[in-house]
């Protein structure tokens, strides 16, 4: 997932229950029954809202294996990790580029 | 860890003169940088355009100019805010915003940077990309911090 989808994937979390979503989907996936009833949501409900994650690209849907009939979901890391990695690269940047800048004020004053 | 990336540094001149080398100056303390390129040509030649309609610009050595960001606020010896773009973001509109402070500590001024990301950006971007109001946002944002939070101590446990 690219760093464009962030905006995205935030306003998907914008919700009380798909938040509970993720966080249950953060331990192990689930079949979309489980996360209806953690979200104390009729079925159909919680559809919606899981519908609204996988649209976002923070889940996946598949299928049981051995009924077809099932859902499971499961977390898809990406969104995270691109957080992750432009908060380090950000954090260097501009430490370096501060004492780059300490250093033009040192050499100027003396 | 927050979403939002904040490192200050103190340096040996007053608030008024540390603002106007931040950014008249920043064409000669500014270090390209191999790791965080500006745009897939290099960092080029960064220089302000100042005032509250200024924007950070960078000059490239074939001779183009990329906008980094428009400035938002202009507080000579103050404050400074404005937008981050990065040439490699794939929409034109993902902008980051930074956050310029400088605050007088003794004789000395305390230059503190806040760079926010996309959770952390304020209504002007939420309005822009539709975002439910303000503090639903904040309540994300604190959640995606604890998420963060939450993942980084289960990858180092």
């Amino acid at each position: 997932m690219s760093k464009a989808n962030l905006d995205s994937t935030l306003a998907a979390l914008a919700d009380p229950y798909r938040r509970r979503a993720i966080e249950m989907l953060r331990q192990r996936p689930h079949r979309a029954g489980e996360l209806a009833e953690a979200m104390h949501l009729s079925f159909p409900a919680a559809s919606r809202h899981l519908k609204i994650l996988r649209r976002s690209g923070l889940v996946d849907e598949e299928r049981d294996e051995f009924d077809s009939r099932v859902r499971i979901y499961r977390l898809r890391p990406g969104p995270i990790a691109d957080l992750k990695s432009w908060l380090t690269e950000t954090d260097a940047l501009w430490a370096r580029q501060l004492t780059a800048f300490k250093a033009h004020l040192q050499k100027r004053s003396k | 860890m927050t979403s939002t990336v904040f490192i200050s540094v103190r340096v040996p001149v007053d608030p008024t003169r540390a603002f106007e080398a931040f950014t008249r100056e920043i064409g000669s303390w500014w270090r390209p940088d191999a790791l965080f390129q500006i745009t897939p040509r290099g960092d080029g030649t960064l220089s302000f355009e100042p005032g509250p309609q200024g924007r950070l610009i960078t000059h490239l050595k074939d001779g183009g100019i990329f906008e980094i960001g428009r400035i938002l606020v202009w507080e000579p010896g103050k404050r400074l805010v404005f937008d981050w773009h990065h040439a490699s973001f794939s929409r034109p509109d993902e902008a980051t915003e930074v956050e310029v402070r400088f605050e007088p500590v003794g004789e000395e001024t305390r230059v503190s940077i806040e760079h926010r990301a996309w959770d952390t950006i304020p209504r002007r971007h939420v309005a822009r990309h539709g975002f439910p109001e303000q503090i639903t946002l904040q309540r994300v944002a604190a959640w995606w911090r604890r998420s963060l939070s939450a993942l980084r101590t289960a990858k180092t446990a």
